[in-house]
């Protein structure tokens, strides 16, 4: 499956690519993750919290080609992106494996995928940085094998997610 | 130096790791120090209250390899009611791993936040193993570290820290299992329904 996660609307959406699906976090219902450890647990592999987010995160395991649209703030993913990949952790499991020789949680059924990251806004060649390195720590825990970043202005997300698109559909 | 506001940004913080943390701080930190927990509703009060106190600490675990949105959130709420005399701020992250460096990603944001936003930085407590350190017989590295971290921050001569548990990764692995296999026992969950590779099934 290929997957667009984004922190908001795009016009690409309302067109037919029937072989993409998408998700606007802007117009779900999604609260912060509470640590809990009931996904883990209590309920393993389920989220405690039955918002939207339950429906969010077995896409993101499914897929195999994935694009994350999200603003960047601080060198990170903004609130919307954010919040949605700290609900995330339902496809891990509470145990520790070693991968790449540092120890990560074991992952449930999550498909290996190739990832693209677009972060859009206005921002400083020092986030850009701190953004790069913190895609590569996502890499190990959200089952990347291959991933690329793209950073544009907030005026070029359309086209931007466009030409990943088009690449898809090829 | 004056007082310090410890800021509990964890999504959990009454009943967080970094409550326990910021205990300990208290403890070896001899000047006067104030607990505060960020939550959705006290952000203003919290960013007015900083004015009150020439250091902050924000104590916090990691989230998806960076900051949680609770900290996050209030970061973007204290950028644009930030205090007159700007504090210093240190840091205090725990990560559920044993390798403390997998905090440098967080740490290295809030360190780009305080040069965008004219804070000074202070200094910096990383924690491997945060989930567990403290009910082991290793707390007292910890102890130790938290000692030195505070007379740091007391005397300005500010530092980076890191502590975990001085185990091998494979035992480390073992030892999670035993933790997280009771952790499921006391809600009636095995191992092996805590296994489960189905998502949402």
């Amino acid at each position: 499956m290929n997957l667009i996660v984004s922190d908001r609307n795009l016009a690409v959406f309302q067109e037919n690519h029937p072989s993409i699906k998408f998700v606007d976090l802007s117009i779900l219902n999604i609260a912060n993750c509470v640590g809990c450890f009931g996904c883990w647990t209590k309920t393993p592999g389920k989220c405690v919290i039955r918002d939207d987010a339950v429906k969010v995160y077995p896409l993101i395991a499914a897929s195999e080609q994935i694009l994350y649209v999200s603003k960047i703030k601080y060198g990170g993913y903004d609130t919307i992106m954010k919040t949605m990949l700290e609900r995330n952790i339902p496809v891990q499991q509470a145990f520790i494996r070693l991968f790449q020789g540092e120890t990560h949680h074991v992952q449930r059924n999550v498909a290996a995928k190739k990832a693209v990251i677009i972060g859009y806004g206005d921002i400083s060649a020092e986030e850009q940085k701190i953004f790069c390195r913190l895609v590569e720590r996502n890499a190990k825990n959200m089952s990347f094998e291959s991933y690329s970043v793209k950073f544009v202005s907030e005026n070029e997300v359309e086209d931007a997610v466009r030409n990943e698109v088009a690449i898809w559909e090829k | 130096m004056g007082k310090i506001m410890m800021i509990n940004a964890s999504p959990r913080a009454p009943k967080s790791n970094s409550k326990e943390y910021a205990k300990l701080f208290a403890q070896y930190f001899s000047s006067e120090t104030e607990y505060c927990e960020v939550k959705k509703s006290n952000h203003l009060m919290l960013c007015q209250k900083t004015e009150n106190f020439s250091d902050i600490l924000f104590v916090f675990p990691l989230y998806a390899d960076s900051l949680p949105v609770t900290l996050l959130n209030f970061l973007k709420t204290l950028e644009v009611n930030p205090p007159q005399r700007k504090p210093t701020i240190s840091v205090l992250v725990n990560c559920g791993f044993i390798e403390p460096e997998q905090n440098n990603i967080a740490v290295e944001m809030l360190r780009l936040y305080c040069t965008t936003n004219g804070y000074p930085f202070g200094s910096v407590l990383k924690i491997g193993s945060g989930e567990a350190i403290l009910t082991t017989p290793f707390r007292i590295f910890l102890k130790a570290k938290i000692k030195k971290f505070a007379a740091s921050i007391k005397t300005q001569k500010y530092d980076t820290f890191q502590v975990t548990m001085p185990i091998s990764k494979k035992m480390f692995i073992r030892a999670s299992d035993v933790y997280w296999e009771k952790y499921g026992k006391k809600n009636g969950v095995t191992k092996e329904e805590m296994k489960t590779m189905k998502i949402e099934e």
